[in-house]
């Protein structure tokens, strides 16, 4: 029987949680999609907006170069 | 042609403050279901019941729609058009908004509607949208260059979706 106060540093519950993979074999990054479902479809919404107004900034910024 | 702020929020407002009956297809359908994708208009295939087309009349025209292929003469939509299964490349004060009668095989809005999911946007803006695995069926049957490309990163939202 285990000692208590005496686990073991290898035992599940010390385990750190096996890192996810950032990608895909197919290339796809796989911490955007993380991000993105952890917001609401409304947040979602927003940030592609925010992303679309970025864009449209910098071709502004690029047309007056 | 004018250069309106894309605000799909607003133009989904507006049609659905005038109970216009629609599906969200496309890019924002799949951005909404957690795809992180970029894309410039709002897809919709709409219902082309005689009712409906009427309230989606009224609906462009609060939102000062025309065909983008013809922004000098502000083309305006109108109903026989839109009774049809064609697509309409429309701008609107909103931002660039595509209509489709129909997506591939000739599906309907009826005929996809099995297919939605409803997600809420705010309080009493409640829409409906293509659900991801037929977006993707979609995508996989139309096999142009620009629907490939983007269908590695659906299909992976899926699975992730499926793990959460």
């Amino acid at each position: 029987m285990e000692e208590p106060g005496n686990h073991s540093r290898t035992s599940p519950e010390h385990n750190p949680p096996e890192p996810r993979p950032t990608h895909s074999e197919d290339g796809v990054d796989l911490t955007l999609i993380r991000w993105m479902l952890s917001l609401t479809p409304r947040e979602r919404l927003e940030t592609l907006q925010n992303t679309i107004r970025s864009i449209e900034r910098l071709r502004h910024v690029q047309s007056k170069c | 042609m004018s250069n309106p702020s894309a605000d799909f929020l607003a133009l989904l407002q507006e049609l659905t403050k005038r109970q216009v009956d629609f599906i969200i297809v496309g890019g924002i359908g799949a951005v909404l279901q957690g795809a992180p994708i970029a894309t410039f208009d709002l897809d919709l295939v709409h219902s082309r019941n005689p009712e409906n087309l009427e309230r989606l009349l009224f609906g462009l025209q609060a939102l000062d729609a025309y065909y983008r292929e013809h922004a000098e003469t502000k083309l305006r939509p109108t109903t026989i058009p839109l009774a049809g299964p064609g697509h309409h490349l429309l701008m609107t004060r909103s931002g660039p908004l595509d209509l489709r009668g129909t997506v591939t095989k000739d599906r309907s809005y009826d005929d996809l509607l099995e297919h939605t999911i409803e997600v809420q946007l705010a309080p009493g803006l409640t829409v409906k949208v293509l659900d991801l695995s037929m977006l993707v069926t979609l995508k996989e049957e139309l096999g142009r260059e620009k629907d490939l490309a983007v269908l590695p990163v659906l299909r992976r939202t899926l699975a992730e979706r499926g793990k959460a």
